[in-house]
This record gives C-alpha cells, structure tokens and sequence, in this order.
C-alpha cells in the first residue's frame, strides 16, 4: 500500500468512527445543496427563456417612401456598421403588409382596402447582439439619412433586463449564504474529529509526521463527505426536474414559459455539484486544520 | 549526538527553566537524566524535539544545530529521535502490530522494509507472537514493550525514555530496563528521564543530574 492510499483509507475510515456525525453532515449538506441546485435549474430556465425573448426582440427603422433602390442599400450598409447589430432584414411595402395581416389574424378584414392605399412603410428589422445596447442602436439608426422613425419595444425589453438581473442578483445571494453554511458545517464537523483523534495526531507528531501526513486523511474525510453530498443531491435533484418537466411542460399552464429539457443541462448541474461539494469539503477541512492543527 | 551549548530557556515572566547548560552525550551512551520536579528535566526533552525554542544558546543533535533548522525539517528532526512514555500512549483501537506500523507509516517506509521491521522490533522487544493483541489484552510491561518497538520501529539513532517505568511494578521495571541496555547494546544512543533510583544506582552509567534549570551533577558511573 503507498503512503497515498493509506492516507485515503485513513480518511474514509475516520468516516466511519464518526458514522452518525457523518451522516448528520452529509443529510445537511445535501439539504443546501438541494436548494442551490432548484435555484440554479430556476435561474437556467428564466435565463433560457430571457434569451429566447431577447432574440425575438429588434428595433424596426422605417424608410422614406421616397427612398430609391440606392438609398435602401446605402442605409443598409450604414445599419450593418452600427456595433451590436447582428442582423438585419429588410421589408417591403408588400411585405409590410402581410405581416399586418399576420399579425391580425382572423380579423384581416380590419385591413380591407388598406393595401391600395400604399399606408404601409418599407423598413429594416435591427437584431441585436445585446439587447442592453439597443437605446444607443436606436439612436444611431435614426441618424441614417433617410429613416425617419425607429420603433423597438422598450417595456418588454426593459422587463426582460431587469427579470435577469434580479434572478441573478437572488441567486448570488442565496448562493453564498448557502456555501457559507455548508462549509462552516463541513469545518465543524472536522473540527469534531480532529479533537477525537487528538490522541493520534500527539503521537504523529513525536514520531516525526509531516503537516501533509496529518491533514491529508481530515481532506480526504471532507471530500468524501462533500463529493457522496453532492451526488445524492445530484440524483434527487435529477429525479424531481424530470418529474416536473414531464408534468408540467406538456401543460399550457406556464404561458409561454419552457423548461429546458433536462438532457441539456444535467452534465452542467452534475459538475457544478462536484466542484462545489469537493470545493465545500477541501476549504471546510482547511478551514479546521488551520485552526486546531495549527498548520 | 546530543550537545547543549549556553542553552538558557526563559518562559514568560522570566521563570529560567533551562540555565546556561552545557552538555553533550556521545553516540551510543547511556545516560540517565535525573531530578525533582520542575528541575527542567521536561523543558531538556522538548528542546531536544525542538517543542521548545532555546532563549539563547545551540543545540546539537547529531552534528546539527537545530535551532537553525526551519519548521518543515521538524518532522525530519524528529524521526531521528525514538520517545517512550510514562503512559504508553499506545493507540487502543489498533492491534500490537498496526501501531507499530502506525510509525512506519508516517515515515513513508515501503512495504518491504515495513515487513522486515515488524519482525525485527518485535523479536527485539520479545513480542513475537503478540501482534496481534489489543493493548488491553497485554500487561503494562507488555504495552510498554510495544511503545518501545513502536519508538525502535524507524530506527532512530537516539532513544528518549521518560519515566519509562514509573507506571511499572519493580520486576516489569527491571525487564524493560534490561531490554534499554540491549538496545543500547545495538548502538542506539540512550537517554532515560526516570526516578528509578534503584535501577540507576543499580545500573552504574552515566547519571546527569538537573536542579533549577542547571547541571548540578554528572557523573559517568553515577548514582541517584
């Protein structure tokens, strides 16, 4: 057996003369875990769906019905220079039109007659790149000779930013108070069993351990504890998004809302619980070691 | 071996535990340190472990002087130096053999030499066939024997006993004593904290006697 693998038997062994004190840790830290990852899976899906309306979301620049074929391709140039347009569409007057009735349907006799009288504007459809940019977007469009109205819908935008912004700011939050719960958890539950094996560590120490010797089982011990946390919590977590995107996906009950299909997020959640729970188990350890073995 | 040079050791409020002493034990001598309490018997030891820094003066412990070394070489220090204790300080849920291997383990000693050691300290302290009791199925001078093999196990070249027998009834005092002399038989240097008196008068070899944190006696075929 090599001095590494002692060590980590050691560690794993230390898990089982605390066995009730380890489970306790593990039942706790799943717990955090569990409400860090619904809030992560929370924030996925509204980041998922924010992105999906921001892609929807544009500015249309209207041409001069005087506007000759030149002049449209000068302005479209011009709009493509503008930094942070991704993509632009241009729309005819016939065009212009049929969207009209696409967007009454059903009701396309409110447009009867309309198309004769040529009321419906040429313009170009703006996408941007970052939706935050779109009030400047808007401003250098209309500098364009020969647009002579932008129009973009700054509420949904607005709503769309702010909705992100407070999801991310919440999770920050709830995110750091919950590392810091886990880990002060982990850190005393070394501590504990830093104190029972204080017996041990005496002798270590006379018969010339190194600092690395001593702490490598009490590491081990907290990683343990922080990877099998994480994939309990991984596991259960897996079982109840399936449970709800099955139930409530296939429903109209969410608006436009969508979960994303688990099959496209799980290797990021069950990474994520990894780094964290090893992250949770190292730091905690640490934490311990440095204070009652003064390493 | 061992060398204390000017080595004074104040503690807080100028208690002098260690007074300018001067003293050196040669490779492979056996030596008894000896006086009452608070005499500065303990500080001697844990300077010599560097538990303890000198407030002035060297000390050498094999040609070295560990005052100078940094706090990582510590463990190296210490596994030149064997320590056996009053209490055993066996560890009790761990078999004769496991906390022999307990030392071989933290100096990184392969399998092999794991093996050839076991079998070496054990036959050196007459505990072949006991490896695999429990410190609580031997008598106190069987477990003192196994701390002895456990100190034995890494091959120091230097052996501290404190109080190595004060817990032992005279007859098991006597054995262990005997297997000390066997073992500095071997080379190995010696030093024993101990109020033996009978054994040390008994024994007639070097006695260094502390009072007050200074030398007051040594003698080379010394008396309690």
């Amino acid at each position: 057996m090599t001095t590494n693998s002692y060590l980590i038997k050691e560690g794993y062994d230390n898990l089982n003369k605390h066995g009730s004190k380890t489970i306790s840790t593990m039942l706790i830290i799943c717990a955090t875990m569990l409400i860090l990852g619904i809030f992560i899976i929370i924030l996925q899906n509204v980041n998922s769906n924010v992105e999906t309306l921001r892609l929807e979301q544009g500015l249309q620049a209207f041409i001069d019905d005087n506007a000759t074929d030149e002049d449209i391709a000068y302005m479209e140039d011009e709009i493509k220079l503008i930094e942070g347009v991704s993509e632009i569409e241009y729309m005819d007057k016939n065009e212009a039109y049929e969207d009209a009735k696409n967007q009454f349907k059903n009701q396309e006799y409110f447009l009867d007659g309309l198309e004769q009288l040529d009321i419906f504007p040429a313009s170009f459809i703006v996408k941007f790149t970052n939706i935050e940019e779109a009030e400047r977007i808007k401003a250098d469009t209309e500098k364009i000779d020969g647009i002579y109205k932008v129009k973009y819908n700054a509420d949904t935008i607005d709503a769309v930013i702010s909705i992100s912004k407070i999801a991310n700011g919440f999770l920050l939050g709830v995110g750091i108070v919950l590392l810091v719960v886990s880990i002060f958890i982990i850190s005393n539950t070394i501590k504990l069993a830093v104190y029972s094996n204080k017996r041990e560590i005496f002798i270590m120490r006379y018969i010339g351990a190194t600092n690395g010797f001593i702490v490598k089982p009490f590491i081990v011990e907290g990683a343990i504890m922080g990877i099998v946390s994480a994939l309990i919590s991984f596991i259960i977590i897996s079982i109840v998004y399936v449970y709800i995107y099955v139930s409530l996906n296939t429903s109209y009950a969410l608006g436009v809302f969508k979960f994303i299909p688990y099959s496209t997020i799980w290797y990021q959640i069950l990474l994520a619980y990894i780094v964290l729970g090893l992250f949770i188990g190292i730091f905690g350890s640490a934490i311990s070691l440095k204070k009652y073995l003064k390493v | 071996m061992i060398e204390f040079i000017n080595v004074t050791k104040k503690y807080d409020h100028d208690v002098c535990a260690m007074d300018n002493v001067n003293l050196k034990i040669n490779k492979g001598e056996f030596a008894f340190l000896v006086g009452p309490s608070g005499s500065g018997k303990s500080t001697f030891l844990k300077l010599m472990i560097k538990e303890e820094e000198p407030t002035s003066g060297k000390i050498l412990i094999d040609g070295k002087d560990i005052t100078k070394i940094k706090k990582k070489d510590v463990p190296f220090l210490r596994r030149k130096i064997g320590f056996v204790f009053q209490d055993f300080r066996l560890l009790y849920d761990r078999t004769v053999e496991e906390n022999i291997i307990f030392a071989l383990r933290i100096i990184e000693a392969s399998e092999r030499e794991i093996k050839a050691q076991l079998k070496a300290v054990l036959q050196m302290v007459g505990l072949t066939g006991k490896e695999k009791y429990y410190p609580n199925q031997l008598s106190g001078g069987e477990q003192q024997r196994v701390a002895l093999a456990r100190a034995l196990a890494t091959k120091p070249p230097i052996l501290i006993a404190d109080e190595p027998t004060g817990n032992l009834d005279p007859k098991t005092a006597e054995e262990i004593f005997k297997t000390l002399l066997e073992i500095n038989a071997r080379g190995t240097t010696i030093l024993v904290v101990t109020h033996a008196k009978d054994i040390v008068n008994e024994l007639s070899k070097r006695v260094i006697a502390l009072d007050h944190g200074k030398v007051v006696k040594d003698d080379a075929k010394g008396v309690y």
